[in-house]
């Protein structure tokens, strides 16, 4: 599994958490403070990820 | 589709029992689809479609409660060309038709914050081109004769609060020249329920209970915030899935903000606490209640320079002016 960061570095996992939310809870980030999305689509913090799923995590909060 | 409360009951659409749905996400409350966003104060999973209908919706019902927008009206929206005020921009341009005679003129702010605002400014006229929305560009060069950066210069600590001073004064300024009736910012949930720690954090009742919203002052242009009830995560959700959202370089003076430290401090709670924003808020609403006619609520002088609405002698963009030696 390929997992952007917000950063855009990338992180290649065999073994993936299983759920986005145990993805953004593995990587320390708050899940009201970015959008996750799976091969493309926008997906929920139950989704199921794992396998060769390109997973983008891009962070929502900007500005002062 | 319409809520009822936070109970996360739903009437206009049957509502389906979760189930295992394709690509193994999480089903659509309303409809079966594969859900992109989870709701956790009504513990409703969406899909695209009903996300971008529930947020309409929901923007609508805001607007119609709270008396923010009549026929006729003319809204200056504040368009940054960030993600909050693309949404309010896209959604008042559906709703519009809702208001027979309104119309809606976008302004967009240049501070001049070099390597951030370009991207945004770029966003701005290709969103208003596409939804063919009057625009108009005004800067703080034009306000105060100098760009942010400039100004700055060393006092950047205290960024966000002169940024924001300047660009409530050529917002203002911008949409009265625009004629318009009202004005829209794009603040959401998150922005509000932040807003109301800040102030309560720094004892600041007045700033607390103060609103240019709906009241019956003529020193102001009316400020309404359609989306304040939307967090921010459904919003940039929204935008995602009708393929509106771009990632935007951050603000370089982000990092002196106080509102940083809160966002952070209140996400986390409202991740631990789901309904933690909307309780601030509500909270916020009672103290106003209480405070209605109290000598809390700070009278309103006119500027002895400029003559716009202030507390005291002098505006705040007077005063800066004369801290500039101007």
């Amino acid at each position: 599994m390929k997992v952007i960061l917000p950063d855009q570095s990338v992180r290649l996992m065999e073994d993936g958490p299983g759920t986005v939310g145990a993805l953004l809870h593995e990587i320390g980030a708050n899940p009201l403070e970015v959008i996750v999305s799976r091969n493309g689509k926008l997906v929920p913090e139950q989704a199921a990820i794992g396998g060769d799923d390109e997973i983008r995590i891009v962070r929502i909060a900007h500005g002062g | 589709m319409t809520r009822s409360g936070s109970s996360g009951s739903r009437t206009g659409d049957r509502i389906v029992e979760p189930r295992a749905a394709r690509g193994e996400s999480p089903a659509c409350a309303c409809c079966g689809e594969p859900a992109v966003v989870y709701q956790p104060v009504t513990r409703l999973h969406l899909c695209g479609t009903h996300l971008v209908r529930d947020v309409e919706e929901r923007v609508l019902a805001t607007i119609q409660e709270t008396g923010q927008i009549y026929p006729g009206d003319r809204i200056a929206v504040g368009l940054s060309g960030g993600k909050d005020s693309t949404a309010l921009l896209v959604i008042l341009s559906r709703l519009l038709p809702t208001w027979p005679g309104a119309s809606l003129v976008a302004i967009t702010v240049d501070e001049g914050i070099a390597g951030y605002r370009a991207d945004t400014m770029r966003a701005a006229e290709s969103l208003t081109e596409r939804l063919g929305v009057e625009h108009r560009i005004v800067s703080f060069r034009e306000l105060i004769g100098n760009d942010l950066d400039t100004l700055l210069t060393g006092r950047e600590t205290q960024a966000c609060t002169i940024c924001g001073i300047l660009r409530k004064k050529a917002l203002a300024d911008a949409a009265r020249a625009a004629g318009a009736t009202a004005i829209a910012t794009g603040h959401n949930l998150d922005d509000e329920a932040q807003s109301v720690l800040m102030n309560a954090f720094r004892g600041d009742l007045p700033r607390l209970v103060r609103t240019t919203g709906t009241g019956t002052s003529t020193a102001f242009l009316p400020r309404i915030k359609p989306l304040m009830a939307i967090p921010e995560k459904e919003i940039a959700s929204y935008l995602f899935v009708q393929d509106l959202f771009s990632v935007l370089p951050e603000c370089p003076y982000t990092k002196y903000a106080l509102r940083a430290e809160i966002r952070t401090l209140l996400s986390d709670y409202e991740c631990h606490h789901p309904g933690t924003m909307q309780h601030l808020i509500e909270s916020k609403r009672t103290i106003e209640r209480y405070c209605a006619g109290t000598p809390v609520m700070e009278p309103l002088h006119r500027c002895r320079e400029c003559g716009d609405p202030c507390s005291g002698d002098l505006c705040q963009v007077c005063r800066f002016r004369r801290s500039l030696g101007k």
